[in-house]
This record gives structure tokens, sequence and C-alpha cells, in this order.
């Protein structure tokens, strides 16, 4: 007795669509969310904790330093005025730097250490707004032009990194550098700076 | 070994040379690397840091304005009207007590530094850089004599200006204009006569009348082989003499003989181009 007289057509139809499926299911996307806080180094390259890690150290050397509260126990209780510059990206791959900036910038609010007033690429839309409101909103409500508080302070910065490798193994050397400088003087009132240093060894054999 | 026997051992000593290469790898470093972080560790966010800073800043803005509410209070307490209003508009004024310095500069005692004998008070800022300011611009100096203000030192771009009676202060800008020219002059003689131009161009809008003045601009631009606007600035310059008060006053402009000579040399010179 053949394979054909024990299986029938339909048996033998839907036996083959089951391993196929089951084959797929085998190469199925997989998508787990997971907290934001957690270490996920997949590459090796500049990731979320990497920023993260960046931006803790920042947030907690510039709380620390004290300019913020010279500035105001010498101007009767006025916090000093900041205004985030440009943090330039001095390495070879593409790394967002905002996400710590933002950090950094979000921490200097939330403390009420400094105000921050908004950057020159966020300045053109809101002048519009309020160029707007001169024409189109009721007297009483319209932002009055020539208010805006200048910068006493502006916070830059780079990344740099540097990199070696050598057959399997890659050893990756990133270095942040903030300074807080006074607009007026050109004075560097606060510098901070974070290294991160990482190994990445690919396996032997494997994809 | 003969030198004929060097072929056949050329095998045998590419060999070794192999071996030796290979023998001879970069040096590794091995310090026993610490890992300091590993997939599926936690970073958290700096809270304590955070929190601290909030802490400590709302402290020390609330400790100001108390200080500043209090020091405004005694100012405004016993001010004569001239001195009210420049504490009004944020200004020192000279006649001014110790209390009011610090109301019209919104700084409080941290921000200076006082040195006292006898009747006589110099306040200084703590952070010469950072320091407190009033509406005209950073202070550098103040000083009390009987404990009122006798005179006031702005640090400006030009340098210091003292302001120890009621026309220095309202020649601010005239003393800027003066310096300004200084600065055109000592630029000119360095043969940089574009950046002369532009601080004698400044300077003018306050001393439109400046004679001495319009004959540096022509002879700025005279270098700068501009010779329209050198000739009319010459033309303006020998307008503002006036000549004939000039004759009457022969010696007193004696100094500037020189220069109408030379203006009207030039003039000649510049129309026959």
């Amino acid at each position: 007795m053949t394979l054909r007289h024990l299986f029938p057509a339909r048996a033998r139809l839907a036996a083959g669509a089951l391993l196929l499926l089951s084959a797929g299911a085998c190469f199925s996307k997989r998508v787990t969310r997971i907290e934001p806080t957690a270490v996920t180094d997949l590459s090796g390259r500049w990731n979320d904790t990497d920023s993260r890690l960046v931006a803790n150290q920042l947030v907690e050397q510039t709380l620390a330093a004290g300019w913020a509260k010279r500035y105001t126990d010498q101007h009767g209780g006025e916090a000093p005025t900041v205004i985030v510059g440009t943090f330039a990206n001095r390495t070879m791959e593409h790394i967002q730097v905002g996400t710590f900036v933002k950090d950094i910038e979000r921490a200097l609010i939330t403390t009420g250490a400094a105000r921050v007033v908004a950057s020159s690429s966020e300045r053109g839309e809101l002048r519009d707004e309020r160029k707007d409101q001169q024409q189109y909103s009721r007297a009483d409500t319209r932002a009055r032009p020539g208010q805006e508080l200048g910068a006493r302070y502006a916070l830059t910065g780079e990344l740099q990194a540097i990199e070696d490798v050598d057959g399997r193994e890659r050893v990756v050397f990133y270095q942040v550098d903030a300074s807080l400088v006074d607009l007026e003087t050109n004075t560097k009132v606060w510098v901070g700076q974070h290294k991160i240093k990482k190994y990445v060894e690919r396996a032997r054999f494997g994809l | 070994m003969t030198p004929n026997k060097l072929p056949q051992l050329a095998p045998t000593v590419f060999i070794t040379a192999l071996f030796a290469a290979a023998c001879a790898n970069p040096k590794r470093i091995d310090e026993g690397v610490l890992t300091v972080m590993r997939n599926g560790d936690r970073i958290e966010a700096p809270t304590r840091a955070v929190d601290a800073a909030t802490t400590q800043s709302l402290e020390s803005q609330i400790a100001g304005r108390e200080r500043r509410d209090s020091l405004n209070a005694v100012a405004f307490g016993n001010c004569a009207p001239t001195v009210c209003a420049s504490l009004g508009r944020g200004e020192i004024a000279l006649g001014m007590t110790e209390a009011q310095v610090l109301a019209a500069t919104r700084s409080t005692d941290i921000a200076w530094t006082a040195r006292r004998s006898g009747g006589v008070a110099v306040l200084s800022p703590r952070d010469a850089e950072a320091g407190p300011r009033d509406a005209a611009g950073p202070v550098a100096l103040v000083q009390l004599a009987g404990g009122t203000v006798a005179s006031v030192t702005y640090r400006e771009p030009q340098g210091l200006r003292t302001v120890s009676n009621a026309s220095d202060a309202n020649d601010a800008n005239r003393t800027r204009a003066v310096a300004l020219v200084k600065e055109g002059d000592a630029l000119a003689a360095a043969g940089d006569f574009t950046a002369a131009l532009d601080r004698y161009d400044r300077a003018s809008v306050v001393n439109r009348a400046d004679a001495e003045l319009q004959y540096k601009m022509a002879a700025s631009l005279d270098k700068l082989l501009r010779p329209i606007e050198a000739e009319l600035r010459y033309r303006m310059f020998l307008n503002q003499l006036e000549i004939q008060k000039i004759d009457a006053q022969s010696n007193a402009n004696a100094k500037l003989a020189d220069a109408i000579a030379r203006a009207r040399e030039r003039i000649i010179v510049l129309e026959k181009k």
C-alpha cells in the first residue's frame, strides 16, 4: 500500500500547510516593551544607554558646580538665564545629541537653578507667532514684542570618539564635553565631561 | 659557510623569518578589564541630585528675594524725590545711601565687598565679571563718603568711566565718543584705516559738530582711496570751522592751522582728479 493510498489528497494538503505555517512561525517578528532605563547593547555603537549615562552625569555635574547658586546669591535671588547652543558631533557615527541636551535643559528648568530661553532654532517660530498676534489677537491678550530675556550664559559642547579595531575586537571611546560660557565676557563658568569606553567582541562563528 | 651555499639556505631563512614574525604579535595589554555595565542593568535618573538642587535653588532664591525686599523697604522708605526716581529707573545716583545702591542694582550685600575707613566706604563687586549692574551698565566701584555715594565707576567697553558730579552722569555718551576717537587714532596710527573710520563714524553720531573728527574721517577716507567721500568730509570740516570765527579766535584754533591748510590743498588735488 502506497503513501497515496494511506493519506488522501486533502490530508496531505493540510499537513503541508501546517508545516509551512510552523516554519513561518520560527521566523516571526517579536516585539517586547522594555523599561527605558534598561541597558541594551546590541551593536556596540552609540545608543540610548550612552545618551542617558551622559545626561545623568552632566546633569549631576552642572547642578553640583554651584555657578547657578553663586549667580543667584549675587543677584538678589534671581536665577541666571541660559540658552542652549550647539553640541557638535565630531564622531563618524550619526548621533542624536538632542536627547541628552534636552535632559540637561529639563534638569535646569525643573530644579529652578536657571531660566532657559528658547534657542536660536526655536525663536523664529515664536517670533512669527508674536508678530501674528499683533495683527489678529485681541489687544488685551497680545504678547508684547521686545520683552524677551537675554541669556547670560550659553551651554555648548561637543562629542568625540576614538575607535580601535583588531580582528573580532573593537574598543570605542566616547568623550562628551559641555561648557557654560558667559555671553558677555566669554568666560567659561562651568565645564562638564563624561567618558564612555566600550569593548565589543564578535563571536568567532555566527551570523 | 661558502657564498654558493646561501641560495640553498634561502627557504630555511624564509620560514624562520615567517615564524619570528608570527611570534612578534602586537603586545596585548590585559589588565583585567573591569566591566561596569552589562545588558539588563538599569540606569536610574539622578533624582537625588535633582532634588537637592531644587531645594538649594529654591532656598537661595527665597533668601535673596527676602533680603532684597527688606533692602527695598529701607531704600524707598526715606529717599528724596530725585533719588526715588533713580531707584525706580534702577540707576545709582550721587547722594544715595548704601542700601539704596543695593536696591538700585537689584543686588544684596553678598554681591559686594566693602572696605571702610573713617567716614569713607568703597564697594566693589565680589565677582568682577558677573557683578551687579545698574541701568547704565556694570558697576566697577562705588565710593561713599559720609554714608552717601560720592562717585560711581562703570566698567565700559573703552575702559572705566567715573561719575563724580551731575554733569558726568549726563555725559556718558560724550565720554564714550572721546574714547572711540582715541581708539580710532590708535588704529589709524597702526595703518588700519577701515577700523579707524568705523570708530570715527560711531563717535560722530554723538559729536556731530566736532570739526577735528570730520578732518580725521576725511583723512582716513583719503587714505582708503575713496576720493568723493573724502572731498565731502574735507568740505564739512572747513564749513564746521566757521572761518570767520577762526580769524577772530586765531590763537585758540592755531593748532588746527596745519589741518586747514592740508584740507584746502587736498580739495584742490581731489577736484583735479
